[in-house]
């Protein structure tokens, strides 16, 4: 079994549904952003087009990240995911550098987001579960996957741009867009083998 | 009031061009300290063995020691720097262990040197041993700067095969800067006259892969055409013009050659020492300073 995502760049409106459910559902302090969208304007007027792109981990089968850990805390796990051991980390940072996709976050301090004031009672409780001095990055909401549901991201977007399955299995709905849509990679020039793929406009 | 830090952080995030800043700027500098020192300490043992300068023996350990304190300090959780002897493929934990055979065989190697009362004597097989022992971790720490920055898949600046082998060329060059500057306080003749000339063949060989570097990065695609603008006329142009170019290759070159045409006082030959540490610290610098991120979308698209 090798989970991966497909994300339909044709149905994506940049609403920040993603990066905002996310934020909700694992509690990340600011800075840490394990979803997230960036918009580019392409080409000249009256001919331009707005591209949304969705970024998350990757969770590649050939992981720079996993290769320059020094500790082991970046590691493979069931499916092919790409998880942190927040215990094991150092926060060396070697990773944000191998990672060509911007997907990793270091978490220096459990800031406020309101920074004139301490810490709200919602975050209070959240960063009490999040780690300072580490590397950060999305794990798939594995919790949610094992007790079968969707990862947040895919759940809550409301143009249903996100598929999530089983990239080896070709009955899964993830496998058919990819092969019918034509879905590919970011950058797969580079070798990661990413199990995040694009489905073009 | 608005945090800066997070304001920049989102800027970053939304530019095509993403500047790295983790390994370089705030505690990153911390890291950038720990393989300055840790390249002065190899490149100095080793020539300290070849020249046995005892001083230069004791100075190599001292800065090895000190690297690995500032590799600390940059570390966001220190505490459990030794769970670094874990991975198998990580040039990290390659390091951490070449450090930690340098230090131990290093520091065991120059007690009975130091006239400390051990149980085996300075010229002995033990003694050996822990020479050979502190030779491997040299080697390892030179060996593997360079190769962390070019395991970095992200920065394709540093993503190159040219980059392990400058910082060893640095390293070596560090090692007889700190030589000449022992010598000019403690150690005149000839040696220095020696150490002085492979400064200068090894300053001119630096000098040749920097530009060869810059050339071969210059081509190779956007990003490293838009790293090596950082360098020369971006964030890192003054510490690459100062530091790097005017004080770490001109100066030491310019007066190496008058070196060949006419004697040189120690003194000089000493300042040559400290402008090629200079220029060692500022390459370090400019070339992680420089350091930009793989864009994510086509570099022509408008930022919005």
């Amino acid at each position: 079994m090798r989970y991966g995502m497909a994300i339909d760049l044709k149905r994506c409106v940049g609403c920040y549904g993603c990066q905002l459910s996310c934020k909700a559902e694992k509690g990340s302090p600011p800075g840490v952003f394990f979803a997230r969208v960036i918009k580019r304007e392409m080409g000249t007027f009256p001919n331009t087009q707005v591209i949304f792109l969705p970024l998350l981990c990757f969770h590649c089968a050939a992981a720079p990240c996993v290769e320059v850990c020094p500790t082991g805390a970046s590691q493979y796990r069931e499916g092919g995911v790409v998880a942190i051991d927040y215990d094991a980390c150092v926060g060396c940072r070697a990773c944000m550098q191998a990672c060509p996709y911007g997907a990793r976050y270091f978490n220096r301090d459990n800031r406020a987001y309101f920074a004139d004031q301490c810490l709200t009672p919602y975050e209070m409780v959240r960063y009490s579960e999040q780690h300072q001095g580490v590397v950060m990055k999305c794990d798939f909401c594995m919790d949610r996957v094992n007790a079968g549901k969707d990862p947040a991201c895919v759940a809550n977007c409301p143009a249903k741009a996100r598929t999530f399955g089983d990239l080896e299995d070709p009955a899964s709905e993830v496998s058919r867009l990819i092969r019918e849509r034509g879905g590919a990679p970011l950058e797969p020039e580079l070798g990661t083998q990413p199990s995040v793929y694009y489905l073009p406009i | 009031m608005r945090d800066q830090t997070y304001d920049r952080l989102l800027k970053d995030l939304g530019a095509t061009f993403r500047p790295q800043r983790e390994w370089v700027e705030g505690r990153g500098l911390y890291l950038i300290v720990g393989h300055f020192l840790s390249s002065i300490g190899a490149g100095t043992w080793l020539f300290s063995v070849i020249f046995d300068s005892h001083a230069g023996l004791l100075l190599a350990v001292l800065a090895v020691m000190l690297a690995g304190v500032a590799h600390l300090r940059f570390l966001g959780r220190p505490g459990r720097f030794w769970r670094m002897v874990h991975a198998k493929s990580s040039w990290i934990s390659r390091g951490f262990w070449g450090m930690i055979l340098f230090t131990a065989g290093a520091a065991l190697y120059v007690l009975p040197k130091s006239g400390v009362a051990v149980p085996w004597a300075a010229d002995g097989l033990f003694a050996n041993l822990t020479l050979w022992v502190s030779l491997a971790g040299m080697a390892t720490i030179m060996v593997y700067k360079g190769n962390v920055y070019a395991a970095s898949k992200g920065v394709p600046f540093w993503n190159s095969p040219l980059l392990p082998v400058l910082y060893i060329v640095y390293s070596l060059r560090a090692g007889l800067a700190m030589l000449l500057v022992l010598f000019s306080l403690d150690q005149p003749g000839e040696a220095a006259d020696q150490v002085a000339l492979i400064e200068l063949w090894i300053a001119v060989s630096a000098a040749v892969m920097v530009v060869f570097y810059l050339g071969v990065m210059r081509n190779m695609n956007v990003t490293t055409r838009r790293s090596v603008a950082e360098l020369t006329s971006g964030r890192a142009a003054g510490a690459f013009y100062l530091g790097t170019v005017a004080a770490g290759l001109i100066a030491p070159i310019a007066v190496g050659v008058t070196g060949l045409l006419q004697p040189l006082s120690m003194g000089i030959l000493g300042l040559v020492g400290v402008l090629s540490l200079v220029g060692d610290f500022f390459a370090k610098y400019s070339i992680a300073k420089a350091g930009i991120y793989v864009p994510l979308l086509p570099v022509n698209a408008a930022v919005r």
